[in-house]
C-alpha cells in the first residue's frame, strides 16, 4: 500500500481512526424512520450508531429474520445469538427478505463488499489472481437480493486499488450494470447511492452512473485517492472534507457499540 | 401409534445414495452435525444438497466427497473462516455448484412447500449469478418471463422439493410438533418443501408442553416422519437458548479444512473415530466442556 500509516490507520490530525470516520459517515446516511437491511460488521455498527443518535426510529433488519436487535459482545455472524439480542421480532428470510425487501418497503441496503467497480457492481463470490486462478469466497447470501431490491444501497469497505477495479471479477450483485439505468436492468431497487471507504465518501453521477467523489476524509489527498482506485473517478473541483465523528459519536462507538474494537480497528 | 422417535443411524439407513437432501443450518448455527456425521459414516454418496446459506454441515459433507451437486445461496463459517471444503471443491471442479441467493433458494422451497411448480422473483436480474445458471446445468431451473397481467419481467424459479429435509430444533414432542426459538431463516419453507421431513431435537417434551404455546409450533407433527433426540446435536455450532458455538473447535476445524490431508485427519478423529454423537461429544471435552458452552437464560448463549 502506497498510503502512509497516518491517513490509512489513524487520522493524522487527531486520534480518530478511519473506521470511526466510516461508521459515522455511514450513520449519517441513515434517516430517522427508514427501514434498513444491514450486514454484519461496520454496516451494523453504523446503523446502531444512527439509532443511538439522530435516528431512534430507524428499523434495522437482519436477513436471518431479526428486527431491531441490540447486538452485544461482538457477534461472529448473523446467526450468532449475540447479533439478535433483545430484538423486537424474530422471523425468517421470507419475512425480512420477502415480505419487506421484495415487497419494496426497505429504504436502504447496507452492505460490505470484496470488490466494487465504477458502476457500483459488487463481487462477493470469487477472486482472480494475476495468473487468472480463481479462489471462491462466500457468494451472495442475501447480498444480491438486497442490491436488487432496496430503494438505495450503501457499501462500506476498505479503499484499495484491487478492491475497486474497473470491472468486478464476478458480478454477484448489480449496480448500474454497463452504466445502464435500473429500469433498463429490470431491477426494482434504486441501486447504489454511496460507497464509504477509509479514504472518502463516494456517490454516483445521476446521468452516467459512474462513481464520483463526494468528500475526502481529513488528511487524505485527492492524488492518493486516485492512486488507490482502479478506475477513473468523477472528481469535482471543490471536494468537501468528510466531517469527523462528534465527541458523543466517538464515545458511543468506543464505549458502548464496539468496546472491543472488533470492527473499529 | 407408531413411535416417530428414532436413532440417527436408523434414519440415515433409510436414505439412499443419490438423494437430494436439504439442510437447515445457517453458517455456524443449528447445523445438522449428528446427521451429517452419520451420513459420512454410512458413506451415502452422490448426494444433492440444497441450502439457503451453507455452513459447517455442508462443508463436512462436501469435504468427505459425498456431494455431487450443491444448490446454495452462498455461505461461510462466519468470522471463523470460509467454507474451505466447498470452495476447494469448486476450484478443482469436483463439485457441481449452482449459486443462488438467500431469497431465491427460500422462494424455491416456498414454491415446493405450496405445491407450486415455479415462483417468480425480482432478484438475480443483471447479475452473473443468473447468467451462470442459464449457461450451466442449472438452466432448466430458471427462466425469464413476463407477468401475464402487467407485462413486468420476472425470473421464474423451479420449485425445490428435496427428497429429505432435515431441521435442527430446540424442542419437539414425540409426534414431531416442533418449536424453534430465535430467528428461523428459511427453515419453515425448507422443512415443508421436503418429500420427507426429519427433525433433530435438543429436547423431547410432552405434547402438553407444546399445547401451552401452540403459536410457537413452526412444524406440525403430521408433517414429520421421524424425530431424532440428540442433545448437543449441532455442536460445534450454536443453538439459541441451548448452547453457544464451540469457538475453539471451529478454529480447529477451519485449520484442518484448509488442507485436504489435514481434513482427512479431522474426519478420522471426529467422525470415523466416533461410533455415535455421544462419543463425539466426549471427544469434544465431555460434560465439563458442554457445561461451559451451555446457554445462560437471559442472553440465550
Amino acid at each position: 500500500m502506497p498510503v502512509t500509516e497516518g491517513t490509512k490507520g489513524r487520522n493524522a490530525q487527531s486520534d480518530i481512526r478511519a473506521s470511526e470516520i466510516m461508521a459515522a459517515a455511514g450513520a449519517r446516511e441513515l434517516h430517522d424512520g427508514e427501514v434498513v437491511v444491514v450486514g454484519l460488521g461496520l454496516p451494523e455498527v453504523a446503523s446502531v450508531l444512527a439509532k443511538r443518535t439522530h435516528a431512534p426510529r430507524l428499523a434495522t433488519l437482519l436477513e436471518v429474520g431479526v428486527m431491531n436487535p441490540r447486538p452485544k459482545d461482538t457477534p461472529v455472524g448473523l446467526p450468532d445469538s449475540r447479533s439478535f439480542y433483545r430484538a423486537t421480532c424474530w422471523s425468517g428470510f421470507l419475512d425480512v427478505m420477502g415480505m419487506n425487501l421484495h415487497r419494496g418497503v426497505v429504504d436502504v441496503g447496507f452492505l460490505g463488499a470484496l470488490e466494487v467497480d465504477q458502476y457500483g457492481n459488487i463481487n462477493t463470490t470469487l477472486v482472480k489472481d494475476e495468473s487468472g486462478k480463481i479462489r471462491y469466497v462466500n457468494g451472495s447470501a442475501g447480498g444480491n437480493d438486497v442490491a436488487s431490491l432496496a430503494k438505495r444501497v450503501i457499501v462500506i469497505m476498505r479503499h484499495e486499488k484491487r478492491k475497486l477495479p474497473l470491472a468486478v471479477a464476478h458480478l454477484t450483485s448489480p449496480g448500474f450494470v454497463g452504466g445502464r439505468s435500473r429500469q433498463e436492468l429490470n431491477l426494482r431497487g434504486g441501486g447504489p447511492s454511496r460507497v464509504i471507504t477509509d479514504m472518502a465518501v463516494l456517490g454516483f453521477d445521476a446521468n452516467t452512473h459512474v462513481m464520483s467523489v463526494l468528500s475526502l476524509h481529513p488528511g487524505v489527498r485527492v492524488e492518493e485517492l486516485v492512486e488507490n482506485t482502479g478506475f477513473p473517478l468523477l472528481i469535482p473541483n471543490d471536494i468537501p472534507t468528510t466531517p469527523l465523528p462528534s465527541t458523543e459519536e466517538l464515545r458511543l462507538l468506543r464505549e458502548e457499540i464496539d468496546p472491543k474494537g472488533a470492527h473499529l480497528k | 401409534m407408531v413411535d416417530k422417535v428414532k436413532s440417527v443411524s436408523e434414519v440415515v439407513r433409510t436414505i439412499p445414495s443419490g438423494s437430494h437432501i436439504a439442510l437447515g443450518g445457517f453458517a455456524i448455527a443449528r447445523n445438522l452435525i449428528a446427521v451429517v456425521h452419520e451420513l459420512i459414516r454410512q458413506q451415502k454418496r452422490d448426494l444433492t444438497v440444497s441450502q439457503g446459506v451453507v455452513g459447517l454441515e455442508t462443508d463436512l459433507l462436501v469435504g468427505a466427497g459425498l456431494v455431487g451437486r450443491l444448490i446454495m445461496g452462498g455461505g461461510s463459517l462466519d468470522r471463523f473462516g470460509p467454507a474451505h471444503c466447498v470452495n476447494r471443491a469448486r476450484e478443482t471442479k469436483s463439485l457441481q455448484c449452482e449459486d443462488y441467493t438467500s431469497l431465491s433458494v427460500c422462494f424455491r422451497y416456498l414454491a415446493g412447500a405450496l405445491g407450486l411448480s415455479f415462483i417468480p422473483i425480482k432478484s438475480l436480474f443483471a447479475s452473473e449469478i443468473l447468467e451462470r445458471l442459464e449457461a450451466g446445468p442449472g438452466a432448466s431451473d430458471v427462466k425469464r418471463s413476463r407477468c401475464p397481467f402487467t407485462g413486468e419481467e420476472y425470473v421464474l424459479l423451479r420449485a425445490l422439493t428435496p427428497d429429505v429435509s432435515f431441521v435442527h430444533v430446540q424442542i419437539a414432542d414425540r409426534d414431531g410438533n416442533c418449536q424453534i426459538n430465535g430467528p428461523r431463516w428459511g427453515n419453515e419453507e425448507q422443512a415443508k418443501a421436503g418429500r420427507r421431513l426429519v427433525v433433530v431435537a435438543e429436547e423431547i417434551v410432552p405434547t402438553e408442553f407444546i399445547q401451552r404455546s401452540p403459536e410457537r409450533t413452526i412444524i406440525p407433527g403430521h408433517r414429520v416422519e421421524a424425530v431424532i433426540h440428540q442433545p448437543f446435536g449441532a455442536l460445534p455450532t450454536t443453538v439459541f437458548g441451548c448452547y453457544d458455538y464451540d469457538a475453539d473447535h471451529l478454529r480447529l476445524y477451519v485449520k484442518h479444512a484448509e488442507e485436504p490431508e489435514r481434513f482427512k485427519e479431522y474426519l478420522n478423529a471426529f467422525v470415523f473415530g466416533c461410533r455415535d454423537h455421544w462419543e463425539y461429544l466426549e471427544k469434544l471435552g465431555g460434560l465439563r466442556r458442554l457445561e461451559k458452552l451451555r446457554a445462560e437464560p437471559i442472553s440465550g448463549y
